[in-house]
């Protein structure tokens, strides 16, 4: 029987000093599979068995893999692990729940682009129609004050400045707000 | 934008779940089972042993085989799978190793909460696997998986190599300091029945 007690760091410091560097043997791993595999070394392979009685590496190896599986084979009877049922359960869902995750990524960064496109397509049409309403404006402003008196275009005009103001006003209000009111609409809480 | 609704799992989608997990994971649910009741007491040892944490291990345990239904990897063999698995669990563990420590549960209070070290009967064996989560509780953690993946898993020299990323090269030295640390911590005389 193995008696085991624990060492204190000063003491294993020690002896990794006097251990000196690793050297190892060949034939631990064939040492530590024949403990694993429940191979009885005397029994079933009398070299190996001579040959742990003299190899001090190997006798070392054998014995921690006889502690370890121990330890192993005794903690596999008394645990509990999941069922599998469970574990791909929980699994599934959670894929699932990723996937649509990554199927709501691209479609907001696509909304994004879209409003962006939208955005420069009404300023770009909006730059090549500015000179032609610049020009039927001033020609509608030269025919109305040939047929209007000038005292009354000049009331007229300021009526039309006056509601011009209001209405940019309510257009800049408007652009100030809509980003708030979309978050609000969008947004769940 | 992605912010401004909260994605909710309805009934519906999550009963649609178990048909994509068929197409979205490597293995079918059955696959799944039989790889599953082979493979999950070793593991959950391995992560319990690891962490020193019973409700971590389980924790890692599922995000283990998560991990591993979604990877993409071509298996040659069971056994490659097997070593694929730890291989996860390795770097899990890892991972929660170097998270900021509040997050972490008592990952170095070896045994403190080892559910399995309570249920030990009493007399030699149970002083015997006190003693090894002890010693294995002063282990870097490092050698604490080397030492585990060699001598209670058995796996080679190039298996436990590629599980923890080292050079197979290096790997025989550096197992064997680990195994002389912890036999050292152990104190172990030799006087074998």
């Amino acid at each position: 029987m193995i008696r085991l007690r624990t060492a204190s760091a000063g003491q294993v410091r020690l002896r990794e000093g006097m251990a000196g560097q690793a050297a190892g043997c060949p034939r631990e791993v064939e040492v530590v599979a024949s403990i694993l595999d429940r191979r009885s070394l005397r029994t079933d392979d009398d070299a190996l068995g001579t040959h742990l009685e003299t190899c001090e590496h190997c006798r070392e190896a054998a014995e921690l893999t006889r502690l370890m599986s121990t330890d192993q084979e005794r903690a596999r009877r008394d645990i509990r692990v999941p069922a599998a049922g469970q574990v791909w359960w929980r699994a599934a869902v959670r894929a699932r729940l990723e996937a649509v995750q990554a199927a709501a990524r691209p479609l907001t960064w696509s909304h994004g682009i879209a409003g962006a496109c939208a955005i420069g397509l009404v300023m770009t049409l909006l730059g090549f129609a500015w000179p032609v309403v610049r020009e039927t404006a001033s020609w509608t402003v030269e025919r109305a004050l040939e047929v209007v008196p000038v005292g009354v275009a000049a009331t007229l005009v300021t009526t039309s400045a006056r509601g011009g103001i209001a209405l940019m006003v309510v257009a800049a209000v408007c652009l100030l707000f809509a980003p708030v009111a979309l978050y609000l609409a969008l947004s769940d809480e | 934008m992605s912010g401004l609704r909260d994605i909710v799992l309805t009934d519906l989608e999550r009963a649609g779940a178990f048909d994509d997990a068929e197409r979205t994971f490597q293995m079918t649910e059955d696959e799944f089972r039989l790889f599953y009741e082979q493979t999950a007491r070793p593991v959950w040892i391995y992560l319990a042993r690891m962490t020193s944490d019973d409700r971590l291990a389980d924790d890692l345990l599922q995000e283990t085989y998560y991990r591993f239904l979604r990877t993409r990897t071509a298996f040659e063999s069971d056994d490659h799978r097997r070593h694929y698995l730890f291989r996860i669990a390795t770097n899990l563990v890892h991972d929660h190793r170097r998270r900021p420590h509040r997050e972490r549960t008592s990952l170095d209070q070896s045994g403190t909460r080892d559910v399995i070290s309570e249920r030990l009967d009493m007399g030699e064996r149970a002083v015997q696997r006190l003693d090894l989560a002890k010693a294995m509780g002063k282990l870097k953690p490092r050698d604490r998986s080397m030492l585990w993946l060699a001598y209670a898993q058995g796996f080679s020299h190039e298996e436990i190599a590629r599980m923890l990323g080292l050079r197979t090269s290096s790997l025989k030295a550096l197992l064997h300091r680990a195994r002389q640390r912890l036999m050292a911590l152990l104190r172990v005389p030799g006087d074998r029945s």
